[in-house]
């Protein structure tokens, strides 16, 4: 469970204040799993490392309990001159997990070849969101934080990420932020579209479809 | 979470960190560790051979690869615990991702490494030299000990207030070179503070730094007594800068941007 209270967040730019969130309020209860719409420079990647814990908001409180994932996707959380096998060590490590079967996990869910010896610098985008994934599954979160991530690979992955997803979901739940439809559709209960530091809900992915197209 | 549960996940973060960057440190071979090894040796090398041809001799009959060894190591201890640590942020920005890693984790694990560093390149080079001799006399392991240990804790505490200068003004990362190199000279790595005028020796031991060289020769050498080193004088310094630099880094925490 997260509980977000009033939260803002606003960042300095040359044109003066921005506020990325405004006051923001919202419950993500557990095994609910939530889809966050929003365009490019919403806000959405702030929100996720708001609820991970990795940066702090400038007003306002953020609640939680259980352990909750840190934001999955392409890029951070990697040394890109160790290797994707060091790399699972280390994350294994700091959260206290089983090395050894979270190397193994990762390395078979991330399916990279040889590459998980190789630097991380060395792998591609793709390459690297299915370590990311692969590695947070191997350790057990009960919140997913997901930054687009499942739209990458190929439909093959794709369909790996979702019933891996669809196995948990009695223990585990998920917050994908998205500026597409399509990534989040298939994952999540209730729909978020993020626009100008406030959250606009709905239950129904047309509705939320409808509001997203229209702004 | 309990104190002993916070306790816990602290010291797997730091041991998880310091690993780390002993891979990031020296390379992914082995060979890697070859390298902090030798720009201390290179120091000794050279500072030994101005001494031989200048034929000056060490204060008080010490042996010269020891004296110089004692001054050198402890001096690279202090300065590259400080420099690796201000320089934490920027390496490592990519880990703050992880929530339960902190500034002061990552400072914490690159102190934890420059130490045993330091400590090994020292054993390794009085070693080699006992060797070399055949004798090997330490007065009080526990001092030298100590004298490093202050040396590692004044890095660390200085590290820590820069590494949170340089998030608020880029400025304080280059203005540290030039500011940190005096003390090369001036914290007695080529003199006691026994030997100097007492006038000098007033101004000089303002410094910090030179009371842990002296402490550490004192610690290592039978035939030498530092009555001026003052470790609560360095120990004033360490909570001085721990108090400044845990306040800053609170004060920029917001600042840091985790990409």
């Amino acid at each position: 469970m997260i509980e977000l209270r009033d939260v803002t967040k606003t960042y300095s730019t040359t044109a003066g204040p921005h506020v990325v969130l405004d006051r923001l309020s919202f419950l993500f209860s557990d095994r609910v799993s939530v889809g966050i719409l929003g365009r490019n420079g919403a806000g959405k990647s702030t929100l996720l490392r708001i609820l991970g814990g990795a940066e702090l908001p400038d007003a306002g409180r953020v609640l939680r309990s259980g352990r909750v994932s840190w934001p999955i996707g392409f890029a951070g959380g990697f040394n890109g001159s160790l290797t994707g096998e060091e790399n699972c060590r280390f994350v294994a490590r700091i959260y206290g997990a089983e090395i050894d079967v979270v190397v193994e996990y990762a390395q078979a869910f991330a399916d990279i070849g040889n590459y998980f010896h190789m630097p991380v610098r060395t792998y591609s985008s793709g390459m690297r969101a299915r370590l990311a994934f692969g590695l947070s599954m191997a350790i057990d979160f009960d919140t997913y934080l997901v930054d687009e991530v499942t739209a990458v690979g190929d439909k093959l992955f794709q369909d790996k990420c979702k019933r891996e997803f669809a196995d948990r979901r009695e223990r585990s739940s998920v917050i994908i932020v998205s500026h597409q439809i399509a990534t989040i559709r298939d994952y999540c209960d209730i729909f978020c579209v993020l626009r100008d530091g406030r959250f606009h809900v709905f239950e129904q992915i047309k509705e939320a479809e409808r509001a997203y197209k229209a702004a | 979470m309990t104190l002993v549960d916070g306790a816990a996940a602290q010291l797997r973060v730091v041991h998880a960190l310091a690993l780390r960057e002993t891979k990031t440190r020296f390379g992914t071979h082995r060979l890697g560790y070859l390298w902090a090894l030798l720009e201390p040796a290179f120091w000794i090398g050279t500072f030994y051979a101005l001494y031989a041809l200048a034929g000056r001799h060490t204060p008080g009959g010490m042996d010269l690869v020891p004296f110089l060894a004692v001054g050198i190591v402890s001096y690279e201890l202090f300065s590259k615990t400080a420099d690796r640590g201000s320089a934490a942020i920027g390496a490592n920005k990519a880990l703050l991702f992880y929530p339960h890693v902190h500034t002061i984790d990552l400072i914490a694990a690159r102190t934890v490494l420059e130490a045993a560093t330091y400590v090994m390149v020292f054993v390794v080079i009085v070693g080699a030299h006992a060797l070399a001799v055949q004798e090997l006399v330490v007065d009080s392991l526990l001092r030298t000990l100590w004298g490093m240990a202050l040396a590692s804790l004044l890095g660390a505490t200085l590290g820590l207030v820069l590494c949170s200068l340089t998030v608020v003004s880029p400025t304080v990362e280059r203005m540290k070179g030039p500011l940190m190199r005096p003390l090369f000279w001036i914290s007695g790595l080529f003199f006691t503070a026994e030997s100097l005028p007492s006038r000098a020796r007033d101004v000089l031991l303002w410094n910090p730094v030179m009371h842990c060289v002296e402490i550490v020769r004192d610690g290592w050498f039978p035939q030498y007594t530092a009555r001026h080193a003052s470790a609560s004088y360095v120990l004033a310094w360490i909570v001085a800068l721990a108090f400044a630099g845990l306040t800053l880094e609170r004060a920029v925490r917001r600042k840091v941007e985790v990409t």
